[in-house]
């Protein structure tokens, strides 16, 4: 069966999605966008980035805003009002519908969205590298039937079999997963570029029930940005006495700096335009624009547009026989929602705090792909995959916490790592398996422990003991540890390693970041003696093999070396043992470099020995490339 | 549920991850050419700042400026649009304004057009010829 893909075919703009792996994901354009601007010149056969640049060029040709013309006839009032917005020409067809001329030739409304739809289709195979031929499409809640079965039309024009037409809001609460739940009352703002809506749904057992829509088709994010617009020219009259509303090609850079603010405004406090050399004055000099914008300028500025908005939420509300405390959940769609003031004013209204976590632009294209994910069958139970709440690993030399799976991995899954022994002829290892995101093995909980003994007795580092962790998909965790010698091994099973409540994880995780610089410095000093530990092993050993071949100076110099470091092993702080063990390390590596000049075959056994006994590395399957301290070590008994 | 239908669930999975995991290489070098994208994209505007200010200020130090950004971006990979007297293209260019001058072809360019590494980073906003002549500044 081939995929069937979301399209939120918008006025402005519109936006395909599709279901991948079980979770939504929006399709970029050819152009690298996530939105298609649902603009088209038929003529040329121009769609979305291409037709928009060439508006300026080609007015009567190039159609937008066609959704207000979908279904309807020429005699209806939202047809009137387009007409005298738009550029192109608007003409009666069969039955009074409204129809669009370019050129000699008339288009349905039908027949423009369906080069959108053509575009998103085409931009969904492109990305998905095969044939798509089922789509879901999105209108919004308050689309009669002739304006439903012409958004099917268009669909068909386009190629597509329409699986179904989905309201606007719906789509938005599927995005959020509302189905799933109990029975809901849910309202949805949607203040996209040129429209606003309001809708009121009840959900429950796979019912979504639109209870009340209500609106304003002309009122949007346009008229925001045309407000700062208007402030930022009347600002610049006042000071410089020049209109540069005049001036096209000064009002252009007014108009993507007015976008610019506006967004900018959403996330900091204050913001500067800087238009240098905007225009010039009388006598030929060059004239710039700055100007900084506050928030509360700006709310000022739009201040009566967000009131506009909350008369038909009343209204909708009180057609929904609810009062605003009713509402379970508050839902944002469409860009200018992100505006901070607009949050805030939707949740004094409901007394709740809004739903914005996923992008308000492409919410209701999600929302479709999630429908279209329900109809392949692809959105069940069964593929809700859990995800490891939180890291886990195992105790190694020092307390150190060495993790092997990384929170937030989906399971099933499966991670190993080999280790060594931490001392000569040692026979046995304990496994501490460890949760938590601490870097000491004791601020983490421990979920259990076993021991592996049976191990043959070998110099430390030489034994290799693979751990394996393994999660299945019900988060049970198993872990095996194994000699790779002998190929004993131990094992234990840890049942609810993933349930854990949300608060739970989320005290864990902010212990974490709180404790973050003294953990580190804690683990830096482990390290840093495990280190000085494995030199003084490394540079005993090398003493010991390489007998009278080391000068007695040297030998005398490094014994004093290691004498030194051991004394203050346990008592030193970090910087003091790391440059005693730097000291140990140059004077052994000037005795490894002089054994090297050695007569051929001793040389050869000496750089074996050399090798293991020195290189804070060891080899070994899935052993990584990790620091001496933590190599190889499974703690001590 | 059907064992079958798991089934089905099951070869559609590990299907998409196939994908996703084709998808992934040949998306990690389009990101290796085009990681910068957005960073350039905002350097673009500051350059033609610079570039305005050259213009008024004609300053042999600026110039330096302004011939050190351009070989910068130059060895990023990002090359201006060459749209001066061409015709009209909505694939590079986004008309601004209409003026006097041959019909569709570009009579001026208001802010450069760019590409980087051959795709499209920002396109030209250009003034386009509306086909009607100039009319004379001289007065009869």
């Amino acid at each position: 069966m081939s995929k069937i893909i979301g399209i939120d075919l918008g006025t402005t703009n519109s936006a395909v999605a599709v279901m991948e792996g079980g979770s939504p994901k929006v399709i970029p354009s050819a152009e690298g966008r996530n939105l298609i601007p649902s603009v088209v010149e038929p003529d040329k056969s121009l769609v979305g980035d291409v037709a928009k640049r060439q508006m300026v060029l080609n007015p009567q040709n190039t159609i937008y805003s066609v959704k207000r013309l979908m279904g309807r006839k020429m005699g209806d009032a939202e047809v009137k009002k387009t007409q005298g917005m738009v550029g192109y020409e608007i003409v009666a067809g069969k039955d009074d519908q409204a129809r669009i001329k370019v050129k000699d030739k008339t288009y349905s409304p039908q027949e423009i969205s369906a080069k959108i739809l053509q575009k998103a289709k085409a931009d969904a195979e492109a990305y998905l590298g095969e044939k798509v031929e089922k789509a879901v499409v999105t209108v919004p809640a308050y689309f009669n039937d002739a304006q439903r079965q012409a958004t099917k039309q268009a669909g068909e024009i386009a190629g597509l079999t329409v699986e179904r037409i989905l309201n606007e809001p719906t789509a938005a609460a599927l995005a959020y997963g509302l189905e799933k739940k109990k029975t809901e009352t849910v309202a949805v703002y949607d203040l996209g570029g040129g429209t606003f809506d309001i809708s009121i749904l009840e959900l429950g057992d796979n019912v979504y029930e639109v209870k009340a829509t209500n609106g304003d088709t002309h009122l949007g994010g346009d008229d925001f940005d045309q407000r700062i617009i208007d402030h930022i020219a009347a600002e610049f009259k006042k000071d410089q006495g020049i209109d540069l509303k005049a001036d096209k090609q000064a009002l252009q850079r007014i108009k993507d700096a007015a976008e610019k603010a506006k967004v900018e405004l959403s996330s900091s406090s204050e913001t500067e335009i800087n238009q240098p050399f905007i225009t010039q004055s009388k006598d030929g000099q060059p004239l710039h624009l700055t100007m900084k914008l506050t928030r509360a300028d700006l709310e000022k500025l739009v201040d009566e547009l967000i009131d506009r908005t909350m008369g038909p939420v009343k209204d909708c509300l009180k057609d929904a026989k609810k009062e605003p405390k009713d509402i379970d959940v508050v839902i944002l769609v469409g860009g200018q929602t992100r505006m901070p003031k607009i949050q805030q004013v939707v949740q004094d209204f409901f007394g709740k705090e809004p739903n914005k976590s996923v992008n308000p632009d492409e919410v209701v294209a999600v929302g479709a792909a999630v429908q279209a994910g329900v109809l392949m069958g692809d959105v069940t139970d069964v593929l809700l995959l859990d995800v490891t709440p939180l890291t886990l690993g195992i105790e190694t030399l020092g307390g150190v916490m060495t993790p092997l799976i990384d929170r937030n991995t989906t399971v099933p899954t499966s991670k190993s790592q080999v280790f060594s022994t931490a001392a000569d002829n040692q026979t046995s290892v304990e496994v501490n398996v460890l949760q938590g995101e601490r870097p000491m093995a004791a601020d983490n909980k421990s979920l259990g422990r076993f021991i592996l003994d049976g191990i043959p007795p070998a110099p430390r580092g030489v034994p290799q003991v693979e751990v394996v962790f393994d999660i299945d998909a019900n988060g049970i965790l198993n872990v095996v540890a194994r000699d790779k010698a002998t190929n004993k091994e131990q094992k234990i099973t840890i049942k609810g390693s993933t349930g854990l409540s949300d608060e739970e994880v989320e005290k864990i995780t902010r212990e974490a970041e709180k404790h973050a610089e003294e953990d580190k410095v804690k683990k830096e000093a482990v390290e840093a003696k495990n280190q000085a530990d494995t030199l003084i092993f490394t540079a005993e050993k090398t003493l010991k093999d390489a007998k009278d071949k080391v000068k007695s100076q040297d030998k005398e110099e490094i014994e004093k070396k290691i004498k030194d470091l051991k004394d203050v092993l346990d008592k030193a702080d970090k910087a003091e043992l790391e440059a005693k063990t730097k000291d140990l390390s140059d004077a052994l590596q000037k005795v490894g470099a002089s054994l090297y000049q050695k007569p051929e075959e001793e040389k050869k056994s000496r750089s074996d020995e050399s090798d293991r006994g020195s290189s804070t590395k060891k080899s070994g399957p899935g052993d990584k490339d990790k620091s001496g301290a933590q190599e190889g070590e499974v703690v001590e008994e | 549920m059907g064992k079958v239908k798991l089934e089905n669930q099951l070869k559609r999975a590990v299907a998409d991850y196939q994908n996703l995991k084709k998808r992934f290489d040949s998306e990690k070098l389009d990101y290796v050419k085009f990681a910068n994208a957005v960073l350039l994209d905002k350097f673009l505007s500051v350059f033609d700042d610079l570039e305005r200010a050259q213009i008024h200020l004609k300053d042999a130090g600026l110039n330096l400026v302004v011939t050190n950004f351009k070989n910068l971006l130059d060895s990023e990979g990002v090359a201006e649009i060459k749209v001066k007297g061409l015709a009209f293209d909505p694939t590079t260019m986004d008309c601004a304004e209409l003026s006097a001058g041959p019909k569709d072809q570009v009579v001026k360019v208001i802010v450069k057009g760019y590409t980087l590494n051959g795709k499209v980073l920002r396109p030209a906003r250009v003034k386009v010829g509306s086909g009607a002549s100039k009319i004379s500044d001289k007065k009869l």
